[in-house]
């Protein structure tokens, strides 16, 4: 008996916890993202697709555009996995490595616009909310995780330019 | 034979693609965009070859209407037609939305259309598509009550319309400000709906997801043994630089991938244990690269289909960005490790 009793406190115990747990995540995160994401929505739609894919169009060319701004305006107006389309103004030996960079800006760009990937928030969310435990404020940790994760784009980008090109040119030689 | 048109939704809008066709009590598009001929319906009134009638100063009557072509941003239009089984075009790009979206379906409904994507069908498909239309017509013919109900309020809107009829001068300029700012608001508005969509669907699960497993390690003390195993790999350069490459071992960082739930699980390990002083917070940052080496690995011929990539590029393509991975996974984690001093 007191092993079923033990046992019927501990189960409650754990379902008490999570639910402590989810009731701080619903009203200390869910309202600001509620708010953020309307806004952007709404910023998104007056904006306008064709705006954002001309302006895109253009930055290809560059290098450092292409692994850099892109990936950034990819997440913010198109979000994940509609992103990845931006690959398409790209040449056709560059989409692998275009492709790669947008894939690295997914979470880093959650720390300041929650948005771009709100499926998968809890990669940069589940770290922060140990900052929030320590009463330390997440913002500088957000800007900090948004310009490396731009960075890491264009490292990535670049080799991943440099693999696929090597690896083209073995099939080519194979040939 | 009668010609048949093809309607397919705009950039951001949703339903359809369906078929238009002038049947025996089918003879007129409808346009009830608050006063004159929507560019829209003209269009396909012209290519239909049958008249198109201002619907908010003139009564038509649903069973006669081949489309109704309407400006509603969500609330009641867009679901009044499809209710009375009338094919409606939104010239606002919306899903399905307001108080009767449960009558709004992808064969009664079609939003945002743009003009240019108007198109006569010919051949086959044509002949289909006008003897369905056809019996449709049979079908809301013989339903009486429907159309009886529909146009009493038919006349209530023509009322209301009555009053707001189009103007120039100066009435004319404060009804267009009206539509401009109405448009903004409606954006605002669905752009709220599309929001709270997110957080039902995906947010709020993953939460309640999140919560039973931190539930389960914090009541049970699992936490602690996992803090053992934690600790060494993600409290220290080489520990988060072992980290990053397992995360991107070519044939484990597709397993790890999908919906990034092992790194989204592992980040909220990591969170909890930053929050216990276990992990210093400077190691939070390189954390953040370290556990997510494998971002997107399971997605990535789906990304590159997306990227409208041929598939010689996708046979390359994958492999490629596997093994670039193992090279740039650890080196992420240094240069946010670099940019964590002073944290």
């Amino acid at each position: 008996m007191d092993f079923l009793v033990s046992l019927a406190e501990g189960f409650t115990g754990i379902v008490s916890a999570g639910g402590e747990n989810l009731v701080s995540l619903i009203t200390s995160i869910l309202p600001n993202v509620l708010i953020l994401l309307t806004m952007i929505n709404a910023i998104i739609a007056l904006v306008g697709e064709e705006k954002v894919n001309a302006a895109a169009q253009k930055l290809t060319r560059f290098r450092i555009a292409r692994y850099t701004i892109i990936p950034v305006v990819a997440l913010f107006f198109f979000t994940n996995p509609m992103c990845y389309t931006m690959g398409r103004f790209v040449e056709e030996d560059l989409k692998p490595a275009t492709v790669d960079a947008i894939f690295t800006m997914a979470h880093p760009i959650t720390g300041l616009f929650p948005h771009g990937n709100p499926g998968e928030l809890f990669v940069w969310m589940g770290i922060a909310t140990g900052f929030t435990t320590l009463g330390i404020s997440t913002t500088p940790l957000a800007i900090r995780y948004l310009i490396v994760g731009i960075i890491c784009c264009f490292v990535r980008g670049c080799v991943t330019e440099v693999v696929t090109n090597v690896m083209l040119g073995r099939e080519k030689k194979a040939k | 034979m009668k010609p048949v048109v093809k309607v397919v939704h705009g950039p951001n809008g949703w339903g359809g693609p369906f078929t238009l066709t002038e049947t025996e009590t089918q003879t007129v598009v409808a346009s009830i965009t608050g006063g004159g001929i929507h560019p829209i319906a003209e269009r396909i009134a012209e290519l239909l070859g049958v008249p198109a009638v201002d619907g908010f100063k003139n009564k038509v009557e649903p069973e006669n209407m081949i489309v109704a072509v309407v400006d509603c941003g969500g609330t009641a239009r867009c679901g009044v037609y499809p209710k009375y089984g009338v094919k409606t075009i939104d010239v606002i790009p919306i899903g399905p939305s307001g108080p009767l979206a449960k009558f709004i379906n992808e064969e009664n409904f079609c939003s945002g259309v743009l003009v240019e994507e108007i198109q006569l069908i010919e051949g086959d498909e044509a002949i289909t598509a006008a003897v369905e239309a056809d019996v449709e017509s049979a079908i809301l013919a013989s339903e009486p009550s429907a159309s009886a109900k529909f146009a009493a309020e038919g006349s209530k809107v023509a009322k209301e319309a009555a009053q707001e009829e189009k103007q120039g001068g100066f009435v004319g300029l404060i009804a267009g400000m009206g539509k401009a700012v109405g448009g903004v608001v409606n954006t605002f508005y669905q752009a709220a709906r599309d929001s709270l969509d997110i957080i039902i669907r995906n947010i709020i699960p993953f939460m309640m997801f999140i919560s039973v497993i931190v539930g389960i390690i914090n009541y049970t003390g699992i936490g602690n043994i996992l803090a053992n195993v934690i600790k060494p790999l993600a409290g220290s350069l080489p520990g988060l630089l072992v980290l990053s490459i397992i995360c991107s071992l070519p044939f484990l960082s597709p397993v790890l991938g999908p919906g990034a739930v092992i790194a989204q699980i592992i980040g909220v390990l990591l969170g909890n244990e930053i929050g216990k002083g276990t992990i210093p917070t400077q190691y939070a940052l390189p954390a953040l690269f370290a556990i997510n080496a494998q971002v997107g690995c399971d997605f990535l011929p789906v990304a590159l289909t997306l990227a409208e990539a041929e598939d010689a590029t996708t046979n390359i393509g994958v492999p490629a960005i596997l093994f670039s991975r193992l090279i740039t996974g650890p080196i992420t984690v240094i240069i946010a490790y670099l940019f964590s001093f002073g944290m």
